[in-house]
């Protein structure tokens, strides 16, 4: 037994046994096997960075660029495959190999040359996405994969088993062997307990370490792939952040960051008991923040219970000493709150939507039943978006629907797919999303149609024909066209001027630019773009890099900024430099930047109205919901909007609308 | 001369950079330029400073972005509430105290290791504070709040002076008071620290303070360049603050580094952007450029760290 | 005036009796010597008396004041200063940072003076008998300068209660001199010097009086004058010596390994010249300092020869790493058996097998029955007292651990086998178990190589002993030549 789970992982198997019961007997809608599976599909690709991060940990080293990895390995597999035309079997080993590189870097530095592996792989962190970002320039975003390919990340065996399940399986099953029976294995936890002592044994240590590392780099890659076929899409930001979540993960799971201690095992029920609670949260309708809270608590309420249990703990160091069991034992109780979480929502759930829950809901809104419609934000965080939730509660009061307000906190478009997925398991009656990857979401939003859910998306599209209608405020043509011609008519035509953008790889924004450049040239030949600085949506970055655009271009005359949180850095950086001659102006919110437009530093704000945008969603999700509005419509009539057009599939609000010191007072949002 | 070797090499680069800008972008060294850099790294330096203790302590924190957004938003709500300004900032550097308290408390005394402490209370606090703001920002500030109230090159002053006042203090602090020396001593060798009569779990707890109320003072010293203040400030400024203390010769295990490093480290990391930008480079490389800087930094001194 | 008094102090680790209530005092002016073998129980009073570890009973007493919370902190604002072996010192400050560290007291925020401290280093290094710079890194010092500089310290910090364990194990003749002297000046000004050597001339030359330990127990104080050094020796040991050892009449073979002008100079080692033959057991003896373990680490590959060759069965051979030797079936049982010797957070059964994963895998699997019966096998042979095979190295003790280290570099079949200190910190009991197997190896056509600091047991189980001194080979001694004197003649340079 202790040879199987020396951590006693064996409690966690019950725990989730018990949940797993306690979800069947509530009915399938809530909990089967189909969704949690979907559930796993999801965490392939954070479940292979932790496998790989568990021997590097165990050996006493850490790896932060497992992330970063991914990005760097998904860009390099997508240019491969399109710019060099390389086929997909040779792409992906490209990918592998660079990988591979990676890895060996970080091996040569920690393994070889000895330097603290923190600081090496914080390096690497920053030079493979930089180098990732270097040669997309960010903005590339490689799609279009041929279906066969996709099916590794989408597709399902038999039915109901992910591809990329068996690819993880396959992968958990190699690290198992590895770690907990081959002779590698053993020696990678006697360096771990003490690489002086594991060299006295005559284990080659440098040669491991080497090892690790290295494979680290290789799964990292794989991993990019298998997220490459997942969504749809390879881009340099793929992996974001991932490297902390596998980290809480494999820690979590009972290693110990010092070494020697850390099981497979125990990393697949760290990882298990961080989706759990991710996946609990979002059914039961908690706000998505709470997970980062909630983590960040489990994490340290599980490492100090293990560290208060040591008796006989030295005195002497400030080492940790190693972590046991009772770390297991509040990993078993987070999976029970967030398995008695889903369990409580989801019995309240079955009593408010009345008997008979074994069949899609959808004719069941017509009798006294209150429509539920799930609105997601391409960034939860984002003040553009903020602005458009306060209309969509309005819309949700006026048309006694229950709004559902969630998505990632920052552009995650592997999140977005995990929401949507939570949402078809609830079986809410409407989904309205803004989509930040158009290939991946598609798929999990035909799904969620064929379950007789509405799908409506809004200031972003999906494939027409994944959804119902798609809420049109205006399209990147428009809003590109928009901001070079207000940009033409301040500047007389001509003359200088430079773009502040938000994140080099956001996708709206660089959509943008295709139309703005297009305009240029078709337009305005006079005027010139000097330089497009990104800001990371970052208000004070955008200050820093306006501030520097105006000594190095000291002929520029007007700074645009399509970013919403730039814009106001960007006015209060040219308000202090005292230039009068350089204008701002840009898409942000018109409440950020009302002192600027007075103050007669921003000359115009391009925006539309983002709460009627939010309200004319929820209401059309509403319309569709209770089955007042289909296809073949040419208007519908939006609550205090009036009448609004529909032009095919898409409700358009409007068009992109100026705010300047005439009207931006009227406004509050 | 083999004291100063580290900040040595480190002038040098920083000199062949300034050359190579002087002879492609001279417009770099005009008076405007440099005090906007001055003013722009001013959140990066204060936070070193802390950090740099931490790193000495050989421990590590990175939850300073999160601690720093934070307070930023505490001392504009403070702000709004009525509390004249100066109250508002006290407020935000004990807040930032607290929280580096918390992370102190339980690597010091619950002896957790920092790199966990620190992971779970960034995410905790960014998306405790995200829950909170709804990602809205703090705006409509008392007229008060922005520049103290004062004029702009005024309020730059003080900042400047507060931030090289804090500088000098630390360095003083580290090399001629036994309480700096404490820090090296445990860095080094923690138990030869506590047989030498130093209690190692309070110098852990004490740096972890500073440094948070470090990044309080840097977050209120931001947030007055403004007149709002918004949700998300300080994403990525651990790595910056880190990569500044790294490349500055602080070795990563503890026991042997400096201010004057620290100092050289945000001059050289604060320039690239910026040089880049000068120099018409696209602005995709400046992530790269970074990362190869910290390896090369960290490359170049193994001989030091010994084998 | 008692300086220091200790009475009735007893300390148990883990069910060992460390001290079985022991009484020591100190006088003013006076140096004291305290003998015994390992394990006796000096290094635990020393800790009690410098507050390292407290006693489970007994009072101490310092300038007759009885000291009822006792820390290092406190010991040395009571005046007393330790210099050990192993020098504690901050690698990363300078020596005058580290003698400032022990001289200062004072608030947290005191300032502190540069100048003043250098200043006074150099002078304290001086007095101490050293010519080493303040400004050098700690981490650079070789050992006997470390050593120095924790004299310094001693001496610096106006300690009126000096302890010295060992503290010439590495000096040459003229340090050792030095030091004698300072430790002199010190007694002339009134402090009490508590001295523990291995070193009975040096006793003899520098004592007042002594005090002999043995298993936990004091067995007696004496003026100095008043012993001989049979006398001590006798006391010391309790025991006819020629009684504990196996007998033995193992035939010699053939030359297993052997060595020509071997030099390792990151280690020390400067132009071995040795021979050993299967069913030999080779003694090494030497003071510390000497460069026995260091020459073990060379031949082992740890520190890996830059001169010179070696040869095994006559072949030569590079051994560049740990691996390469135990590809030559070199097997090595270090000194440092907590960190070296055993994996402590691992089961005993994959302690043994660790060097030799090989034997117990199958297409690079661990076969869990195959480690068992390898793991059992010694268990049983060696007669290891465990639970079980499972049981993790760190919850034996400490002969049983030894004897867990020997199992796994038994386990790779060795031809040749060094084991550094062997019997070092093992309990009475499983000593004469642990000779004996090394006896019934070297009948069984292994060559062994010993090293020891017991004289006694170097000594007994020899066949030839060869002495180090100063990183080289001083002299050999068949065992029909060899006594103590002898060999202790040959470790410091005099003619025998």
């Amino acid at each position: 037994m202790r040879r199987w789970f020396p951590n006693s992982e064996w409690v966690l198997l019950i725990a989730l046994a018990f949940e797993i019961a306690v979800f069947s007997a509530l009915g399938e809608n809530f909990f089967s096997l189909g969704n949690f599976f979907e559930v796993v599909r999801l965490s392939v690709e954070l479940g292979l960075l932790a496998l790989a991060l568990t021997p590097v940990i165990v050996t006493g080293g850490i790896d932060l660029s497992v992330g970063s990895m991914m990005g760097l390995a998904a860009v390099v597999f997508g240019a491969a495959w399109r710019d060099w035309r390389l086929p997909i079997p040779v792409a992906a080993l490209a990918a592998l190999v660079i990988g591979a590189i990676g890895g060996g870097m970080n091996a040569l530095l920690i393994a070889r040359w000895k330097i603290p592996a923190i600081i090496v792989t914080l390096g690497t962190f920053s030079l493979f996405r930089g180098i990732a970002e270097g040669i997309t320039q960010g903005a590339v975003n490689y799609s279009g994969f041929p279906a066969g390919f996709l099916s590794l990340g989408q597709g399902h065996l038999w039915g109901v088993v992910p591809v990329q399940a068996l690819i993880f399986a396959l992968a958990f099953a190699g690290y198992a062997i590895l770690l907990h029976r081959s002779a590698i294995g053993r020696t990678l936890y006697a360096i771990g307990f003490g690489e002086s002592g594991a060299r006295y044994a005559g284990i080659p240590v440098r040669r491991r370490l080497a090892l690790v590392y290295l494979l680290s780099g290789l799964v990292s890659s794989c991993a990019a792939i298998i997220y490459v076929a997942h969504l749809g899409q390879a881009k340099s930001d793929a992996g974001t952040g991932y490297e902390l979540a596998a980290i809480t993960a494999v820690v979590l799971g009972g290693a110990s960051v010092f070494g020697g201690r850390g099981t497979v095992w125990g990393t697949l029920f760290g990882l298990f008991s961080i989706s759990v609670l991710q996946n609990g949260l979002r059914l039961a309708a908690l706000p998505a923040e709470m997970t980062g809270v909630l983590t960040g608590a489990v994490l340290l309420v599980a490492i100090g219970l293990g560290q208060m249990r040591q008796k006989d703990a030295p005195a002497a160091t400030l080492e940790e000493t190693p972590v046991k069991n009772t770390q297991l034992a509040v990993l078993c109780a987070t999976i029970l709150v967030g398995s008695l979480i889903v369990a409580g929502t989801n019995a309240w759930l079955v009593h408010s939507i009345g008997a008979g829950a074994s069949a899609p809901v959808a004719s069941t809104t017509t009798s006294g039943h209150r429509p539920v419609v799930a609105m997601m934000p391409k960034a939860k965080g984002d003040p553009y978006f903020v602005s458009c939730r306060a209309g969509a509660e309005e819309a949700a009061r006026d048309t006694g629907v229950e709004l559902i307000w969630d998505g990632p906190t920052g552009l995650d478009p592997a999140k977005q797919n995990e929401v949507v997925e939570g949402w078809i398991t609830r079986h809410v009656d409407a989904i309205a999303v803004s989509v930040e990857n158009q290939a991946g979401i598609s798929t999990v939003l035909r799904k969620a149609r064929e379950r007789g859910i509405k799908v409506v998306t809004w200031d972003a599209d999906a494939a027409p024909d994944a959804r119902d209608f798609f809420i049109n405020q205006a399209t990147p043509e428009g809003i590109g066209f928009a901001l070079v011609d207000e940009a033409a008519r301040l500047m007389g035509g001509k003359g200088e001027f430079a773009i502040v953008t938000g994140a080099l790889s956001a996708a709206n924004q660089n959509a943008w630019l295709v139309f703005i450049k297009q305009r240029l040239e078709t337009k305005y030949p006079g005027m010139k773009l000097l330089t497009i600085r990104p800001s990371d949506d970052d208000r004070d970055k955008a200050f820093n890099e306006t501030q520097t655009v105006m000594k190095v271009y000291p002929n520029v005359r007007l700074i645009m900024g399509i970013s919403a949180p730039a814009v106001p850095g960007m006015a209060e950086a040219v308000r202090q430099s005292g230039r009068k001659d350089v204008f701002v102006m840009g898409l942000s919110l018109p409440n950020l930047n009302k002192k600027y437009v007075h103050d007669g530093v921003v000359q115009a704000v391009v925006l539309w109205n983002t709460r009627d945008l939010g309200y004319l969603t929820v209401y059309t999700a509403a319309l569709l919901a209770r089955g007042r509005l289909a296809r073949g419509a040419d208007s519908i009539e939006a609550g205090r909007l009036g009448k609004i057009e529909i032009r095919g599939d898409q409700v358009i609000l409007g068009n992109p609308f100026i705010f300047n010191k005439q009207n931006i007072d009227q406004f509050d949002f | 001369m083999a004291r100063w070797g580290r900040e040595l090499s480190l002038v040098a680069v920083i000199a062949a950079l300034s050359a190579v800008l002087a002879v492609t972008a001279p417009g770099f060294f005009t008076a405007a330029n440099e005090r906007d850099l001055a003013m722009a790294s001013m959140p990066v330096l204060i936070v070193a400073l802390g950090m740099t203790l931490i790193i000495l302590t050989g421990q590590i924190d990175i939850s300073v972005g999160s601690q720093f957004a934070i307070a930023g938003v505490l001392a504009g709500v403070l702000s709004k509430m009525g509390l004249p300004v100066a109250l508002a900032a006290a407020g935000a550097c004990l807040a930032g105290a607290a929280m580096g308290a918390l992370n102190g408390a339980l690597v010091a005394w619950a002896r957790m290791p920092s790199i966990v402490v620190t992971l779970a209370t960034m995410v905790a606090l960014r998306d405790a504070l995200r829950w909170v703001t709804q990602g809205a920002w703090v705006q409509d500030l008392p007229a008060d709040f922005q520049w103290f109230g004062r004029s702009q090159r005024a309020s730059e002053l003080i900042t400047a002076g507060s931030a090289a006042l804090l500088a000098i203090a630390i360095a003083w602090s580290l090399d001629k008071v036994a309480a700096g020396r404490a820090v090296y001593a445990t860095g080094s060798d923690a138990n030869a620290a506590r047989m030498a009569g130093i209690n190692p779990s309070r110098v852990v707890f004490s740096v972890f303070t500073l440094t948070g109320a470090l990044t309080g003072c840097a977050a209120l010293f931001n947030a007055i360049r403004f007149n709002q203040i918004p949700a998300n400030a300080g994403m990525g400024l651990e790595l910056q603050a880190i990569a500044a203390v790294v490349v500055g010769g602080t070795a990563i295990a503890g026991g042997r580094g400096g201010i004057a490093g620290t100092l050289l480290g945000v001059v050289l990391l604060g320039m690239i952007g910026p040089a880049l930008t000068f120099m018409g480079i696209n602005a995709y490389w400046e992530k790269a450029i970074q990362g190869a800087i910290i390896l090369v930094a960290v490359a170049v001194r193994r001989e030091r760290n010994g084998s | 005036m008692n300086l220091l008094e200790a009475s009735g102090i007893a300390k148990s680790y883990s069910g060992v009796r460390a001290l079985k209530g022991v009484s020591f005092d100190l006088q003013a002016g006076e140096v004291h010597a305290l003998v015994g073998e390992n394990g006796a129980g000096k290094s635990t009073l020393i800790k009690i008396i410098t507050g390292v570890v407290t006693p489970d009973s007994g009072t101490l007493s310092v300038a007759g004041e009885v000291v009822a919370q006792h820390d290092p902190a406190t010991a040395r604002s009571r005046g007393i200063a330790a210099v050990y072996q192993q020098p504690a010192l901050f690698p990363d400050l300078t020596v005058a940072e580290n003698i400032a560290f022990a001289l200062e007291s004072g608030g947290l925020w005191r300032t502190v003076n540069w100048k003043s401290r250098t200043r006074r280093a150099a002078e304290l290094l001086e007095r101490a008998g050293a010519a080493i710079s303040p400004d050098r890194l700690a981490g650079s010092l070789s050992m006997p300068e470390q050593q120095i500089v924790e004299i310094a310290k001693a001496i610096g910090s106006g300690a009126r209660i000096l302890i010295f364990d060992e503290p010439t194990a590495s000096l040459t003749d003229r340090e050792v001199e030095r030091l004698f002297r300072v430790i002199r000046d010190l007694r002339a000004q009134s402090a009490g010097i508590i001295y523990i050597s291995h070193r009975l001339e040096e006793i003899s030359a520098l004592a007042d009086r002594v005090t002999i330990l043995r298993d936990g127990e004091s067995v007696g104080t004496h003026a100095m004058a008043a012993v001989t050094r049979d006398d001590l020796i006798r006391m010391m040991v309790g025991r006819e010596i020629s009684a504990i050892f196996p007998k033995r009449d193992a035939p010699i073979g053939e030359v297993a390994l052997e060595t020509q002008a071997l030099t390792c100079r990151t280690a020390g080692i400067r132009d071995v010249t040795l021979q050993l033959r299967a069913g030999e057991i080779l003694g090494i003896a030497g003071l510390v300092g000497s460069g026995r373990t260091q020459l073990a680490e060379t031949l082992f590959g740890v520190t890996p020869a830059d001169g010179g060759e070696i040869r095994v069965r006559g072949e030569v051979v590079e051994i560049k790493s740990p691996a390469d030797a135990i590809c030559h079936r070199i097997g090595y049982v270090p000194e440092d058996r907590r960190r070296h010797g055993v994996v402590l957070d691992l089961p005993i059964a994959a302690n043994v097998s660790l060097a030799n994963l090989p034997v117990v895998c199958e297409r690079g699997l661990v076969q869990r029955g195959r480690e068992e019966a390898l793991a059992r096998g010694y268990v049983e042979r060696l007669r290891i007292k465990a639970a079980s095979i499972d049981d993790e190295a760190a919850s034996l003790s400490g002969g049983n651990q030894q004897k867990v280290a020997l199992a796994r570099w038994l386990a790779i079949e060795p031809a040749v086998l060094i084991l550094d200190e062997p019997t070092q910190g093992v309990d009475v009991g499983a000593k004469p178990e642990i000779h004996s197997f090394m006896v019934e190896l070297a009948e069984r056509g292994l060559a062994i190589i010993m090293i020891s600091s017991e004289l006694e047991e170097i000594l007994g189980m020899s066949d030839r002993i060869l002495v180090m001194r100063g990183g080289t080979i001083a002299g050999e001694l068949p065992r029909s030549r060899a006594t103590q004197q002898t060999i202790l003649s040959l470790a410091l340079g005099q003619a025998a």
